[in-house]
């Protein structure tokens, strides 16, 4: 309700030139160790990837049918949330990033 | 009495457990509001850890807290920050008082919504009745919803006998300023501070008052913004402990609290002390001086009850109000005085075509709410969400909604507003003005205003620069206190309000105000005439325009060009995205209006998140004066930038074409810009580019001009923020902005600096920030080597009088003193009392 009615003010009062741009234009392709990356359904599936909320990689998948669950709980796999769709969280410890970890 | 059982606690959620001191999050890292732990979830259902009493729940439905039976109360807090969601993504399954079943759900979140919005979503389990416990899990990080995750021991005795006896001491009453109220981390500062008292503390409400040492209390009591509260403290070192205590709820709790952004309502309870100074201070928010009565501008309270019968009839009642309150909108756009008023209430109608806003307000009617009730709930409570923002620009949108409010109120209650009778010379003292309010005036009876609450971009400030009259902002809540009819000095210049001007300075005011008039029925009259010194250069005045209207002003009032173009303000009505084509006639019209012999200079959006004009909600960021502004913006979005660019260079053929390019750092940035911009002029087929320049905004591109300058058509100084990032002051900050002072010698050596690098590369050099709108600024200005002054239109014909009565040698001089001197105030001392030899004092100051 208050980020529609924000919007409604920014757009009352201002030019919406444009849409607005996904934030995440040209991910970088190494957010997520490889495994991670095929237990998703592989690169191409990945349509895009996000750092949020400090420790999640919010990744965004094109088929969320090609997401191997079992392999994602397989021991040494860090802990993920697939959410509704296509949306899947990827935890990442919070001291050192992923990326370098895995 | 049993022996208490050892009391196992269930994990709330699936996910990974974070050491607490992991979590980014001092107040929760130190233990302030309880020792426990914290979980990242990789489920969306809180659960309850244990049986007991759902003690608290928080409106915004990110925190809960339960109590068992033995008094062990656990606090559990999802995601970190999520305060300010404001309940989006929470859904509430259980309500407070309920008792719950270990392992029952408690609240619903949208996981997604919270990782893209708030900070985190590390959720805590915190032990707040501080019982001992130990883990129960082994070293595995990960756990699973409902598994044993602690032991408490010993559950302690709830100890609520108060054991100080004796007479309580009570506070001042203290508005709350913490945005959000007192959520979880103020309030766990809170608790923490006066638990390091002996005296029994309690916080007060109206009749409300919870113990000041429990942190579930003060959170179950749920104190919001601007809430007036007291404390009380009893025992022996009860005075101590209110002086801590009240100090530290004024100050936020641990919280930045913005004292500008939101105003203060004033206090009920104490009626305000007679004012003892003889003048009050506040911030300048529309130049000028003017002598006149206090009239003091309160808006009545409406009565209104909150049932109703027959939510049909409601819902016409609504209706009718909203069409009412539409068509006196349109009536007053009709009427409007200025173009600033009209534009505001364009605004409130489209605020009351919002779509959520009729929704809440009709699911209220449908409930069995009446229309008064239900409409005044919801505009209030969106209010209050605006106010909470943190954005200082949506904060004073909150009183447009509050304005919109009452006028649909008045409508649906039948009040009529009484017709407001003036004196003369009035000066109206409020703790905020709304549109509506300034619209109803008669302005030849207004001579000032002077309000407590407001910045630069409030209402007042904005009406009263339209109106030409004197206005301070933000001056203390005292001259609320002032009785109507008080005779006062407004000084506006010094944001000042003098409350027994002596006779001397009432006649000196009023000679000034009499030469001022004249002086500018002067300078009107010869404003088509140059502006050449006395010794003959001759100098450039252009004007800084936002729309066509402003542009055909400027050249009415002697405008020589437009110096500064701000773009972002061109679309303010539309409430759909301009095509490029109508981009490009906007464009064009106003290059036609300007013909082949004006510059015209656009600037490239200026938007950001410290700006009110960003056209898409940015990401909050923790400091937007140093964050995504300007190019900085338009380069990360740059389909945007080709699009504007693309429009104006439509424009090409019609005026003397100039694009300038906001908050440039990098040399980098220039030349990116460059090349979209042969790019999109290549792919138009133009030959010949546009000029392209920057601005001076930024410390750092001043002391790099000698490096700009080879790769610019031009520069041009933006004083505002050049001046509030050399001296690291905000220029609304209402203790700083008086300092925030463009004749600073630090922000002239600057100027000089950046005129050499140009001159040295034959590059021509203006200044379109306020001080170029300042008269006294001129023989400065020149002095410094500057080619050109923008200046707001009203100001032209001034700037341009303020020219042809100095010698640029003479001015050189000044210029050159001023570079060595300590302040912004000695620099002004030195203009003030220039009087160069070779120059006779102008007729009118003669007379």
């Amino acid at each position: 309700m208050f980020d529609k009615l924000q919007s409604a003010f920014w757009k009352a009062l201002t030019p919406d030139l444009v849409p607005d741009e996904p934030k995440v234009s040209a991910a970088p392709e190494t957010l997520l160790p490889a495994k991670v990356v095929e237990a998703l359904g592989g690169e191409k599936n990945l349509t895009s990837q996000q750092r949020v909320a400090i420790t999640r990689i919010r990744v965004q998948l094109r088929d969320a049918e090609r997401l191997d669950e079992p392999a994602l709980q397989a021991p040494g796999m860090p802990a993920v949330m697939v959410l509704g769709n296509g949306v899947v969280h990827v935890l990442t410890p919070m001291a050192a990033p992923l990326a370098e970890t895995g | 009495m049993t022996v208490p059982q050892p009391l196992q606690l269930l994990a709330p959620l699936s996910g990974v457990l974070v050491p607490l001191d992991h979590v980014p999050d001092p107040v929760f890292a130190n233990r302030v509001i309880g020792d426990g732990l914290c979980i990242d979830p990789t489920s969306q259902t809180l659960c309850a850890p244990l049986a007991g009493v759902v003690s608290d729940l928080q409106a915004s439905g990110h925190a809960i807290t339960i109590t068992h039976e033995g008094g062990a109360q656990i606090l559990l807090h999802i995601g970190l920050d999520t305060v300010n969601l404001a309940g989006k993504g929470f859904t509430a399954l259980v309500e407070k008082g309920q008792r719950v079943q270990a392992g029952q759900a408690l609240i619903e979140f949208d996981a997604d919504h919270i990782a893209v919005h708030a900070r985190s979503l590390m959720t805590l389990m915190l032990v707040v009745s501080a019982e001992p416990f130990s883990m129960l899990t082994g070293d595995s990080a990960r756990v699973v919803g409902g598994q044993p995750l602690l032991e408490l021991g010993h559950v302690g005795l709830a100890d609520d006998a108060p054991v100080n006896e004796g007479e309580a001491l009570v506070s001042q009453p203290i508005s709350l300023p913490n945005a959000n109220g007192l959520h979880a981390r103020p309030a766990a500062v809170f608790a923490q501070a006066a638990k390091g008292f002996k005296a029994d503390i309690r916080l007060h409400r109206q009749q409300d008052s919870a113990n000041g040492k429990s942190l579930v209390a003060i959170m179950a009591m749920q104190p919001a913004l601007g809430d007036v509260l007291t404390i009380s403290a009893t025992g022996e070192d009860a005075a101590a402990a209110i002086e801590t205590l009240a100090e530290l709820l004024a100050d936020g709790c641990g919280e930045s609290v913005a004292p500008v952004a939101v105003s203060a309502p004033a206090i009920e309870a104490a009626p305000a002390a007679k004012p003892s100074a003889m003048s009050l201070q506040g911030v300048c928010a529309s130049a000028g001086s003017a002598l006149g009565q206090v009239v003091q501008v309160v808006e009545r309270k409406l009565e209104i009850t909150e049932a109703a019968g027959d939510p049909r009839a409601e819902l016409q009642v609504l209706d009718r109000g909203l069409a009412g309150a539409l068509a006196a909108l349109q009536t007053l756009r009709d009427e409007a005085g200025s173009e600033a008023q009209e534009e505001i209430f364009k605004a409130h109608q489209e605020l009351l075509e919002d779509p959520s806003l009729l929704e809440q307000a009709r699911l209220l009617i449908n409930q069995g709410k009446s229309a008064a009730f239900a409409w005044n709930s919801v505009t209030e409570a969106t209010a209050e969400l605006f106010k909470a923002s943190g954005n200082r620009f949506l904060a004073e949108r909150a009183l447009d909604l509050a304005d919109v409010g009452q006028r649909v109120l008045k409508l649906m209650l039948d009040v009529q507003d009484s017709a407001w009778e003036l004196p003369d010379q009035a000066i109206l003292v409020a703790e905020q003005l709304t549109p509506s309010q300034t619209a109803a005036l008669d302005t030849s009876k207004v001579v000032g205003f002077a309000t407590v609450g407001g910045g630069a971009t409030s209402h007042v400030a904005i009406l009263a620069r339209a109106l030409g009259l004197p206005a301070v902002c933000g001056l203390p809540a005292e001259v609320l206190a002032l009785v109507d009819g008080t005779r006062v000095l407004l000084d506006a210049d010094k944001g000042e309000l003098h409350l027994d001007p002596d006779p001397v300075s009432i006649e000196q005011l009023q000679a000034q105000r009499e030469q001022r008039a004249l002086r500018q029925q002067r300078d009107l009259e010869q404003a088509s005439l140059a502006a050449t010194t006395r010794d003959g250069h001759r100098f450039e005045v252009t004007a800084n325009i936002a729309s066509l209207a402003e542009a055909e002003q400027a050249i009415e009032l002697g405008g020589e060009g437009v110096g500064l173009l701000r773009s972002e303000f061109l679309y303010l009505e539309r409430s759909n995205a301009p095509s490029q084509d109508e981009q490009a006639a906007t464009y064009s019209a106003i290059a036609r209006a300007l013909g082949p012999e004006r510059n015209l200079v656009v600037r490239t959006l200026d938007v950001g998140g410290d700006k009110p004009l960003a056209y898409v909600p940015m990401e909050a960021e923790a400091n937007p004066f140093l964050g995504m502004r300007g190019i900085r913006l338009c380069l990360e979005r740059p389909q945007l930038l080709r699009e504007q660019l693309r429009a104006i260079l439509a424009s090409c053929a019609l005026a003397r074409l100039h694009i300038m390019l906001p908050m440039v750092s990098q040399l980098s940035e220039l030349r990116l810009v460059r090349q979209i911009l042969e790019e999109e002029a290549a792919s138009l087929g133009h030959d010949t580019l546009p000029k392209l320049g920057i601005m001076i905004e930024v410390p750092c591109a001043a002391l790099m001009a000698d490096a700009f300058a080879p790769e610019v058509d031009f520069f041009s100084i933006g004083t505002n923020d050049l001046t509030q990032y050399t001296l690291a002051m905000d220029r609304d900050h209402p203790r700083l902005a008086s300092q925030a002072d463009s004749f600073h010698p630090a922000v002239l050596r600057l100027i000089a600096t950046t005129v050499k690098a140009a001159h040295a590369h034959g590059k021509w050099v203006g200044v379109c920030g306020a001080m170029a709108s300042e008269p006294l600024a001129v023989p400065l200005l020149l002095g410094l080597g500057v080619d050109e002054l923008s200046a707001s239109v009203p100001l032209i014909p001034a700037i341009k009088a303020a020219i042809r009565d100095v010698q640029l040698s003479d001015c050189e001089a000044i210029a050159r003193q001023a570079l060595t001197l300590e302040s912004a105030g000695q620099v002004r001392e030195a203009l003030r009392s220039w009087r160069p030899s070779s120059l006779p004092l102008s007729p009118v100051l003669e007379s």
